[in-house]
């Protein structure tokens, strides 16, 4: 739990630090590009100013847009499937009395088998008819106190949030990863939290076990994630050994991440765009290495809008 | 990469539009479950399997047959003139499929930006992580 906490936190000091960062340069890149557009004097710090201004306008809409569209097709998922809500049984009744659930439980009627808890301002537990037919009574009560752990702790308005900051912050990619790391250290909170109640892993994980998909899925060409544990690979090693997934972050996004708020920090608290820092080496100075995180930024934003088209 | 993501993101439309069964139409679907009756079956076979509840022409049946051949649903030997048909998957394998690739599809198609999920990511679990799991569920075969 304090891991997912702690993620949580730096994942937000990271967030507001690079956005005071950014937000500064974009303060003090306006007049000179204003002026740029109202038939100033081209000179480089103008067309780099401006430059940046419009790849920072174009990475941050596409990030808004993609997240924007997600959450809408998530609504309509939710729409979806409670359309298909069928009353609850004594059973499932009953264990959300003795988990103090009752009325924060929507069963829909689904051959797969599912479960997730969403909204935002107070949560609630959906669960298929497929999955409450698989499992026994004792993995339902641990998959439910995996969801309340969710519940609980408002997970799906952290999430977004935690999204939110990833879809702006697009300049600084060790946000996002940072955020992917976070989303599986929640469920591994909300694992632990379910051993926790449960007295043991026996009953999660034979849920877990009951609910994988089978393993001869080889030819289907489906993703695969390389390279790395998936999320679920790494909610096993924690339930078997108590082995934390580490957190890892790509050199690649460190240094553009660096790059990118050093550039900017530079470009937006020493005297603007000097001409002294413009005719530094490699390109533009500073401004070359936030243009390299935009431009990387922006690509991977283009990226998540065109593989996620619009239904 | 990028292609296998698009093509996956395509089955996966494809298939939710349709529910549960997108990947067989009806007549698929019977002339699958004749299959699964007799495990091996030639055109000829199914149409008369057929012809109780339903009279389809040799040519529509063998269409059916051959296009889920294609699909990788049916596997065929030559005997003589004629083709031999098998089912590749078991109805239990197929239904396995069919429901792992619905609930990926779930998440991939819509996105979980909203969601907080036990079933989240329920994929590529090797094999090593799977045994795992089994062990501590206690499912182990008694050795």
């Amino acid at each position: 739990m304090r891991t997912a906490d702690r993620a949580f936190g730096v994942l937000v000091l990271l967030a507001l630090g690079s956005s005071v960062v950014l937000i500064a340069l974009v303060a003090t890149l306006l007049p000179r590009g204003f002026a740029l557009v109202s038939g100033g004097e081209a000179d480089t710090a103008s067309v780099v100013a401006v430059l940046v201004l419009i790849l920072a306008t174009f990475g941050v809409s596409l990030g808004l847009t993609s997240l924007f569209r997600q959450l809408l097709a998530t609504l309509s998922l939710i729409r979806t499937l409670l359309s298909r809500r069928v009353t609850l049984s004594r059973r499932v009744g009953d264990l959300a009395a003795s988990l103090d659930l009752t009325g924060r439980i929507d069963v829909v009627r689904d051959v797969r088998p599912f479960s997730f808890c969403y909204w935002f301002r107070r949560p609630r537990i959906c669960l298929s008819t497929g999955l409450i037919k698989r499992l026994d009574d004792d993995e339902l009560r641990a998959v439910l106190l995996h969801e309340r752990y969710h519940l609980h702790q408002r997970d799906p308005l952290r999430l977004v949030v935690a999204r939110y900051f990833a879809a702006g912050l697009y300049v600084v990619p060790v946000v996002e990863e940072l955020v992917e790391y976070y989303t599986v250290q929640k469920e591994i909170a909300a694992d632990q939290a379910a051993v926790r109640a449960m007295g043991g892993v026996r009953e999660l994980a034979s849920a877990l076990f009951k609910v994988l998909p089978d393993a001869d899925d080889v030819d289907l060409g489906l993703l695969v994630p390389v390279g790395s544990l998936s999320a679920t690979e790494a909610r096993i090693e924690q339930l078997v050994d108590g082995r934390a997934a580490p957190l890892v972050l790509s050199p690649a996004s460190i240094a553009l991440s660096g790059g990118a708020l050093a550039g900017a920090s530079i470009l937006a608290f020493t005297d603007g765009l000097h001409p002294a820092l413009l005719s530094m080496p490699g390109l533009i100075g500073p401004a070359s290495l936030l243009l390299a995180a935009a431009a990387s930024g922006a690509a991977h934003q283009l990226r998540l809008v065109v593989l996620r088209p619009a239904r | 990469m990028i292609t296998t993501v698009s093509d996956d993101v395509r089955r996966l439309k494809r298939a939710r539009r349709g529910g549960p069964n997108a990947f067989l139409g009806p007549l698929e679907t019977a002339v699958m479950d004749r299959l699964w009756k007799r495990r091996q079956a030639t055109v000829r076979d199914v149409v008369d399997d057929l012809a109780k509840n339903r009279s389809l022409a040799y040519t529509t049946v063998m269409t059916i047959m051959t296009r889920l051949h294609a699909k990788g649903l049916l596997v065929r030997d030559r005997d003589g003139k004629t083709y031999v048909y098998r089912p590749a998957f078991t109805r239990d394998e197929h239904r396995a499929r069919l429901s792992r690739d619905l609930v990926r599809g779930l998440v991939d198609e819509f996105g979980d930006v909203a969601l907080a999920q036990f079933t989240a990511e329920l994929d590529s679990v090797d094999a090593g992580h799977r045994a795992a799991l089994r062990r501590i569920a206690g499912k182990e075969p008694k050795a």
